[in-house]
């Protein structure tokens, strides 16, 4: 949310409200804030198409609460009728009545010479995954394994801490070009990249899941991806073919020991 | 963390009693960290240290990580004391503020990222920066060095960039590695070695956003002065004028369309096929792509599959496209720094295994992996237990990180390949080559084939071009291991080299019943591979792209006038009609009833 033009358009409506407006003027008023929270309100953009539809939306209510009572159209269509009929009004009719047409035409220019826009598919940050997946012979289900090797970090911490140097390597030798030494999907190869790689120190991504979830999709890969769950371009390899289940499974201990990160499951049994 | 500061702190705050406890605190937090504890703890440099830098530049700071043999440039060996971007003259060591801006911007296109500070505090980089120097004795035995003063830059002239600046750029030798045009392809280029005699590729001076000490005026003017120590680079700092080395600064830029606010690469997503309505000859094409819009698309290495290809020759290649009711084409740029025009290439030549270059060059061994047995490792150097069938390793002895190419023949150690001593200067064993990639059929979901050479349910054509030959071959990918020759229509490629650009163009049937066909208005998906012969790329071994996207313009671009003058009339004549009518009303009303009312002055 961006609080500053909210705060702007709740503060301009209230002022005007002091100095008692014509219906016309509040109305036109109550339109422009609405557009401004709509158009700049939020930090994350909303969509032009979305943006049309909630205007529409608000004037139609405008229009429905201007209708339903005879001197507030009377109030509306006044000043309206008075600027199409004085005398004292016609430059700027003449102006309006120029410029409403020429708007429409130069969206229209606008519209047939941009720029085409690669088509856009949209990124499923975490896909559903299949109940299990096979992987070298092995059948691993994703809702309820966990990393064979995460007991280690409490039993026996230096054959946990052996592991963690091999996923490492595994990183290091794999990984890194893409997902960066930061792992912040920083490497550098990933300006090459469409989709970016995912960043892991993202509290969105690993953080969220669960280390049988990290197997799947690094086993897996791109081509793995269910057919509802894009990026159907990532160019995330199917590890499976070139990594043995311990390597992935010594990686995922890797990326949650250098990023910081809990894997879900875990931080649930404390 | 443990800061000596912060006890005197603490005795300081705690002596003026009336200010008490939240005071001490206060002072703790503001002052503790800012004195002059940092940069001079080793233990918290240490940690850093440890964490983000030891894979690459190594535990005991001497560039052998767990990671250099995967990249190149190497890691740079912090125990020799050679910075390479530096204020400094040359042959002197760098400032802690050179040091410092190299671990925050990092180099770009290596494996050195930009740390921020959100990863390395401010304190941290300082101690991290203490340490980083005591890899080097030379930091303790000399004194800190004075930088250099880098002058007012004059304002940027073209006129003068293209004109002094490229005889400056001329009379100083600079063509000799970096080539007249600045693009990498200077004669010596493929012979430079840095000081520890690993290959380096020269800088293409037409790409400020690939320079490793920055592209800004300011940047390039720094990098001249003072060189990049440990390689070719000289400076130039007192053995030119500053106005000459601002000279040649300026032509460089001028190679790249003169100096930006913002270094970014021009990198596009989508390249736009303009309509023509003229015959295409290849032969005589320039003309019809004078108008069609350039898009550079960045390129990196294989680096999964059999043949990983960790530091690719080619980084961006450009591409235009036309096309008429029959026919479509392309013209395809990119920078190399030697022609291959003699030798082999294919998308399906065999690439020895990456643990097989590995192992014989002894950088890693079955014994230091308690997991990675090598048998178990389709990369590995077992070709029974090989799932890519990998037959090419047994007949190279190669020693080499990069693929395999480490001379058997010269008996040198050249990673470039055969060229490094001059003896076989015409060219290898690989040639040149490149090739557009496009899936087989128009995808109808959103699924794409895999970008690497398909798979098997979603295959892909390749337009393949060699560069030792003057006809283009189509291949047929479902996956790496599955590249044959293809079998629908075969493309048109004329090829050409000057000024260390190859200049491909390609055309082909506009529709096709075997693979895919380009309709007007459409988006077609779009990747490249670049093999680069004398890096002695091939088969799965080459630069690739993603995929990105092509966009056929209309065939006939209407124009927007017709629709934007019915727009405006329409609606004028309306609003015309609508004054016209309330006026009208207005009228009558006013000569109808005699009553006073506000509408009568209007008539």
């Amino acid at each position: 949310m961006n609080t500053w033009v909210i705060l702007g358009a709740i503060v301009a409506l209230v002022l005007m409200r002091l100095r008692k407006p014509s219906m016309l003027t509040w109305a036109a008023a109550w339109w422009v804030a609405m557009f401004a929270i709509v158009r700049y309100g939020f930090t994350v953009p909303v969509p032009i198409s979305v943006v049309k539809l909630y205007m529409g939306l608000i004037t139609a209510g405008l229009v429905a609460y201007v209708l339903t009572d005879e001197e507030r159209i009377e109030q509306v269509c006044q000043p309206v009728l008075a600027f199409m009929t004085q005398k004292r009004f016609q430059l700027p009719l003449l102006a309006t009545m120029l410029a409403i047409p020429a708007l429409f035409a130069w969206s229209i220019y606008a519209g047939m010479t941009r720029d085409p826009q690669a088509p856009a598919f949209a990124r499923t940050v975490h896909p559903a995954p299949p109940d299990e997946i096979t992987v070298h012979d092995n059948t691993v289900s994703i809702g309820t394994a966990d990393n064979p090797y995460r007991a280690l970090e409490e039993t026996d911490p230096e054959a946990f801490g052996a592991r963690l140097a091999n996923g490492r390597e595994v990183y290091y030798a794999n990984c890194f070009y893409c997902h960066g030494d930061i792992m912040a999907g920083e490497g550098m190869y990933a300006h090459a990249l469409n989709p970016i790689p995912t960043s892991f120190q993202d509290p969105g991504t690993i953080a969220m899941l669960r280390e049988a979830f990290l197997f799947w999709r690094i086993a897996k890969g791109a081509p793995g991806l269910p057919e509802e769950g894009g990026p159907w371009a990532s160019a995330m390899p199917a590890w499976e073919s070139f990594l043995t289940e311990e390597e992935m499974w010594n990686v995922v201990l890797f990326l949650y020991e250098f990023t910081g990160h809990r894997p879900r499951a875990v931080e649930e049994h404390h | 963390m443990r800061v000596p500061g912060r006890q005197d702190c603490g005795r300081c705050c705690s002596g003026v009693r009336w200010m008490g406890a939240l005071v001490l605190v206060l002072g703790v937090a503001l002052f503790g960290t800012a004195t002059a504890a940092r940069g001079q703890d080793l233990e918290s440099g240490k940690v850093t240290y440890d964490k983000y830098c030891a894979q690459c530049h190594g535990d005991e700071g001497d560039g052998q990580g767990i990671a250099t043999p995967y990249l190149r440039p190497e890691p740079r060996d912090f125990t020799s004391g050679k910075y390479k971007v530096r204020t400094t003259p040359t042959g002197l060591l760098p400032t802690d503020a050179d040091i410092s801006r190299t671990i925050r911007l990092g180099f770009p296109y290596t494996g050195m990222p930009a740390f921020r500070e959100n990863v390395i505090t401010d304190g941290e980089l300082a101690d991290l920066v203490a340490y980083v120097k005591s890899f080097a004795p030379a930091f303790a035995e000399q004194e800190p060095p004075e930088p250099i003063t880098i002058p007012q830059p004059p304002p940027y002239d073209p006129e003068h960039a293209s004109t002094k600046g490229r005889e400056v750029y001329e009379s100083t030798g600079c063509g000799a590695c970096h080539g007249t045009l600045g693009r990498g392809n200077g004669a010596s280029a493929p012979t430079l070695v840095d000081d520890w005699n690993v290959p380096v590729r020269v800088a293409d001076l037409t790409k400020p956003w690939t320079f490793r000490g920055g592209g800004t005026r300011i940047d390039i003017f720094r990098t001249m002065s003072t060189g990049f120590a440990g390689t070719p680079m000289p400076g130039f700092h007192g053995a030119l004028p500053p106005e000459d080395i601002w000279a040649i600064t300026d032509y460089m830029l001028w190679l790249s369309g003169g100096p930006q606010e913002r270094v970014e690469a021009p990198y596009s997503n989508v390249v736009t096929a303009r309509a023509t309505s003229e015959v295409i000859d290849l032969a005589a094409a320039e003309d019809l792509f004078a108008d069609a819009p350039p898009a550079l698309f960045p390129l990196f290495g294989q680096i999964v599959e059999p043949g990983r290809s960790f530091y690719p020759a080619a980084n961006a290649i450009q591409i235009q496209a036309v096309y008429n009711r029959d026919e479509i084409a392309f013209r395809l740029v990119w920078h190399d720094m030697r022609a291959e025009t003699a030798g082999v290439n294919a998308p399906d030549l065999a690439v020895p295994s990456w643990n097989e270059q590995l192992a014989e060059a002894g950088a890693s061994s079955a014994e230091d992996d308690p997991w990675g047995a090598p048998a178990d490792d389709p990369w590995g150097a077992d070709a029974a237990e090989d799932p890519w069938g990998d037959d090419a390793v047994d007949e190279e002895a190669a020693a080499d990180p990069w693929g395999d190419d480490v001379v058997d023949e010269d008996g040198g150690d050249d990673f470039w390949g055969e060229a490094g001593d001059g003896s076989d200067a015409a060219g290898g064993e690989f040639s040149d080559a490149v090739a557009l990639q496009f899936p087989q059929q128009a995808p109808e979901g959103v699924r794409k084939p895999y970008f690497i050479f398909g798979d098997a349910q979603n295959p892909v054509d390749l337009w393949f071009a060699d560069m030792a030959k003057q006809e283009a071959e189509l291949w047929t990918g479902r996956g790496s291991l599955a590249v044959v020759p293809g079998e629908s229509e075969l493309p048109e490629v004329v090829s050409s080299y000057e000024d260390g650009a190859w200049v491909v163009l390609m055309k082909r049937a506009r529709t096709s019943r075997s693979s895919i066909s380009f309709e007007p208005e459409s988006f077609v998906p779009i990747a490249f591979s670049v093999w680069d012969g004398f890096n002695r790329e091939r088969g799965n071994k080459r630069a690739l792209s993603a995929w990105w996207d092509l966009y056929l313009e209309p065939l006939e671009r209407p124009s927007p006038l017709p629709p934007m003058a019915k727009a405006f009339f329409g609606i004028l004549a309306l609003e015309i009609l609508i004054v016209g009518f309330v006026r009208w009303r207005r009228r009558r009303r006013a000569t109808g009833a005699t009553t006073e009312s506000p509408a009568a002055q209007a008539a």
